[in-house]
């Protein structure tokens, strides 16, 4: 039926000889890719990238010492709700070494022993989590010096 | 006694997470001695590993209970911040008087003169849940006030909610990770935060519902029946009386369903599970009075809607399929999928342009166009918990998970199924919405365990040494997955750990490097808890109603001065005297001190908080004109200065002004409050129209007088560290009526008019002053025709003429 429709319709209608290609580059995109930009979106959110744009807090802040030479600081001290654009890209990136190093540690089970050593990524994985557990740890002690007393 | 508690509650967290490590290896103690002896240990086994569940998950939601009490235990048994206040007074009504009263009650106390609808503008299921426990516990001749209800009530559905977060998980992927994840949830200071004991607010129970909600919608889609999707509604329904962010799910489960159909993954499931949760939630959640008919009018809701129609059209297309051949279809596809679209957004298009269907709220907007709600509507942008979040809310709120869940997204896009998409796709969105407000950190936060217990219970299982690693694989992994999907996933199974694969692993790997791998995870899990317990401890459970600060020896102080005013107010004043205040101290004053409000908490109504904030930021003479117009007694202002307390109304001084600026431009300009450099100060550079504003003269009434000790001078604020600006302060239409200890919480009383004297010198300024200001003006403005040099022009001569004349001459 919606053949004769459209039988009946292009026998007076020149049908233009155009052909739509589908563009090369419109393809469903791969999992890497979608994971590698739900990543990177991940890494600027937790960094407060919304915060900065919202707010527009200084990169790095400034403090004068004791004899009035100005230092700079790069953590707002006090306060968890406040921060400088450095702070929080530099402790995002260590948010997604994080769990880079869970990911590795996870591909070591899987992958097979011909590439690289297997130990050699357990302890790479864990060598991240751990160096940005830690790294964390002291920029939330900076930031606010009574943690965890 | 704190101390105690504590200790108490991170010795139950070690033992959950000691049960935890053992559940790891009960599975596969029961396989190897499955390989011995066939049934009836391996009997005992299984219910022994059931009964663990049970024991782990009891322990988590003890933890859940014990780790939320702090403020009870420090305290007492008190209401905290300030909505739960308005929640406590609504619920107390709703007790005494009756539900059917609730629904109709007009407070006559909140937004005088305007009142308010309190019925049909409240999310009721809190109140509702609380008043049933009441009931029943009372019927039982468990004689319990309703106030320990209110305020324990939390710290139960938190309870409720590590429950619902087992079973989600659970369904997804496996009960030990399952269980992880209840353990994590449980204490996640993330949601700790909104759910303490006293804090008693729609979002205690609301998380509890939107994961309970979530969870038999992932039943449903996996089972494809019409039990679990309408129990799935029904729970929604639970969700939509409990809190404004059902708004959430109805996107969220659309959203899960398009992306679905976009990956080919339609089934029969799927249709019966999005129709029936569609169509029953929508009618359910049309019952709740303050939703009434949004759900179909507002754009917000229209997502689920438009997906229904596309599945719908995508279900009769699949059913075409099966009749006409292959080229038709094709033609028949494009042609349908053309109308339908083109219809779709014709009706959305034509309904939103005649009014039909409202655009989208400000609230929901500014989450999209995150500058929005800075420029349009500060009265959202003032809110603290409406801020954007920075790095370190997340990592105060969710500690060691945040690095753990990018790779439980990994992980679980490792093998899809059609749950683990929705995973992924309430991770992304909520990480964003978590980023805009500090507030939506609480939907954050569940995804943030499920996926994060995933990711730590995979590698768990994997460094467990390898027999059992497989023997855990094997028997973890049918359980998850569904029956009618058993093909695919035995396929993904075998292509995952093929039996070589774990041979090759025990050479490279040997026993110790996987202990070490086990005992560290260990370690920073345990390092979690002790974040979670300090975070609760010390950010988290203070009742803002009383300031608890240190003394020089250590010892704890206890500021009560708001209690103290609110109970002055109570008992000193008129029965039917009004307050003002700024919004944020409304329900507490109606709350504790029972006395009529101007604005509250529920900020409904811009104008009239503008007007409020106008009288705060005008000098006292027009500040009193508009207080007498709104029928103010008293007037109360929070001042911090004297003990350094920085949340007070000087620094909330700002906002006050812009939205007052906001409504009244020509009156309150905000450049008029800052020096001439750009700064905010009280000191003596500040501004003089601050200086001289009603605010700043409430708060440092006296003040100058006040020396604190020889080092600073008179009248030095502690919050700001300056010595403030205007000392000699007095008051010509307000009286001090009372100052509390610490002068926190500063009352005073408006005067009425003082008699008009009558004697000739007045009546002849008065007559004088009308004669001077009479409307004389209107006499040259609009007379007629004395232009000066006005050009003549005569008519009736045409252009030609008067030229031709010219020519001639």
């Amino acid at each position: 039926m919606l053949l004769s429709y459209y039988t009946t319709l292009l026998s007076f209608v020149d049908a233009p000889g155009i052909k739509l290609r589908k563009p090369s580059w419109l393809k469903v995109p791969s999992p890497m890719f979608m994971y590698g930009l739900v990543l990177l979106s991940y890494f600027l959110v937790t960094g407060g990238i919304i915060y900065d744009v919202i707010v527009e807090p200084p990169s790095i802040g400034s403090a004068n010492d004791d004899k009035g030479n100005p230092l700079p600081v790069v953590f707002l001290p006090y306060r968890v709700n406040g921060q400088y654009i450095m702070e929080g890209l530099a402790s995002s990136f260590l948010f997604t070494l994080g769990g880079l190093g869970f990911i590795v540690l996870d591909r070591s089970f899987y992958s097979n022993s011909k590439g690289f050593p297997m130990v050699l990524q357990v302890f790479v994985g864990f060598g991240c989590i751990l160096f940005s557990f830690i790294a964390v740890y002291f920029f939330l002690t900076m930031k606010l010096p009574g943690y965890l007393h | 006694m704190a101390t105690q508690s504590s200790d108490k509650e991170e010795t139950d967290l070690e033992s959950l997470m000691q049960h935890l490590s053992e559940d790891k290896k009960a599975p596969k103690g029961r396989k190897e001695e499955l390989l011995e002896d066939p049934f009836p240990l391996a009997k005992i086994l299984k219910s022994a590993s059931s009964l663990l569940v049970v024991l782990i998950l009891s322990l988590a939601c003890v933890a859940a209970f014990i780790s939320r009490l702090f403020a009870v235990i420090r305290f007492e048994s008190i209401i905290h911040e300030f909505d739960p206040w308005f929640n406590y007074r609504a619920t107390h009504y709703m007790v005494n008087k009756g539900f059917y009263n609730f629904l109709n009650w007009f407070d006559e106390r909140a937004w005088y003169p305007l009142g308010r609808i309190v019925g049909g503008t409240v999310y009721p299921g809190l109140m509702l849940t609380s008043g049933l426990i009441h009931y029943i516990l009372n019927s039982l001749h468990i004689t319990i006030h309703i106030r320990d209800v209110c305020v324990f009530l939390a710290p139960i559905f938190s309870g409720l909610t590590a429950i619902a977060m087992f079973l989600m998980t659970r369904e997804v992927w496996s009960t030990g990770a399952g269980l992880l994840a209840a353990a994590c949830m449980s204490i996640v200071p993330g949601y700790i935060s909104r759910s303490v004991a006293g804090s008693y607010d729609n979002e205690g129970i609301a998380i509890f519902a939107l994961l309970f909600t979530y969870f038999l919608w992932l039943r449903s889609v996996k089972t494809g029946s019409v039990f679990w999707a309408t129990s799935c509604a029904i729970s929604y329904f639970y969700m939509v009386s409990a809190w404004g962010g059902y708004v959430f799910i109805i996107n969220l489960i659309p959203l899960h369903t398009f992306v679905l159909i976009l990956m080919g993954r339609f089934s029969v499931r799927l249709y019966v599970a999005y129709t029936t949760f569609f169509i029953l939630g929508l009618i359910m959640s049309m019952q709740v009075p303050f939703v009434g008919f949004q759900p179909i009018r507002t754009s917000e809701h229209m997502a689920a809607a438009g997906v229904f129609a596309l599945i719908n059209a995508y279900a009769f297309l699949d059913y075409v399929r099966g009749l006409v051949t292959k080229r038709e279809f094709t033609l028949l596809f494009y042609f349908m999928v053309l109308v339908c679209a083109g219809v779709v957004f014709l009706a959305v298009l034509v309904l939103t342009w005649s009014g039909y269907v409202a655009p989208w709220s400000g609230r929901f907007y500014s989450l999209w166009d995150t500058g929005y709600a800075k420029i349009h509507i500060p009265i959202i942008a003032s809110v603290s918990e409406h801020q954007p979040t920075t790095w370190a809310s997340f990592f105060f709120d969710l500690h060691i998970l945040i690095c753990v869940f990018p790779s439980g997204i990994w992980i679980v896009l490792r093998k899809i199924t059609d749950e683990r998409i929705f995973l992924v796709l309430y991770g992304v969105f909520a990480a964003y919405f978590a980023g805009v407000m500090v507030r939506l950190m609480l939907t954050f936060t569940p995804i943030v365990c499920c996926l994060g217990a995933i990711a730590i219970s995979q590698t768990l299982t994997q460094n467990f040494s390898s027999e059992e690693a497989k023997d855990t694989e094997h028997s973890n992994k049918p359980k998850p997955v569904a029956k009618t999907r058993q093909k695919g996933a035995n396929r993904d199974k075998r292509e995952d750990t093929t039996p070589e694969e774990l041979d090759t692993h025990d050479d490279y790997l040997n026993s110790g490097t996987k202990n070490f791998v086990v005992m560290a995870i260990a370690l920073i899990l345990m390092l979690f808890t002790v974040h979670c317990t300090w975070v609760t401890s010390n950010a988290y459970s203070s009742p803002s109603i009383v300031l608890a600060t240190q003394g020089s020896d250590g010892s704890r102080m206890i500021l009560d001065d708001f209690r103290e005013a609110y109970f002055w107010l109570s008992q000193n004043t008129a029965e039917d005297a009004t307050v003002m205040s700024w919004w944020d101290y409304g329900y507490q004053i109606a709350g504790m001190g029972n006395r009529t409000t101007l604005v509250d908490n529920n900020t409904w109504n811009n104008s009239h908080i503008a007007l409020v904030g106008m009288a705060m930021s005008s000098p006292e003479e027009r500040a009193y004109k508009i207080m007498r117009k709104l029928g103010v007694n008293y007037v109360l202002a929070i001042f911090g200065g004297f003990i350094g307390y920085s949340g007070d109304d000087i620094n909330k001084f700002l906002w006050m002004v812009r939205i007052a600026q906001g409504e009244h431009p020509s009156v309150i300009k905000e450049s008029d409050y800052f020096t001439q450099n750009g700064e905010f100060r009280v000191d003596s550079e500040g501004a003089p129209t601050l200086l001289n504003c009603l605010m700043y003269k409430m708060c440092y009434y006296r003040f100058g007088e006040i020396q604190f000790d020889s080092r600073n001078p008179s009248g030095f604020d502690r919050t700001r560290n300056v010595e403030i600006g205007n000392k000699d302060i007095s008051f010509k239409h307000l009286e001090e009526a009372y100052t509390t200890e610490h002068w926190l919480v500063r009352i005073y009383k408006v005067k009425d008019p003082s008699n008009r004297i009558v004697d000739d010198d007045a009546k002849i300024t008065f007559r004088n002053k009308k004669t001077k200001y009479s409307p004389s003006t209107k006499k040259y403005g609009k007379r007629k025709g004395i232009v000066p040099d006005k050009l003549k022009v005569t008519k009736g001569k045409s252009y030609k003429q008067l030229t031709g004349k010219k020519v001639r001459q």
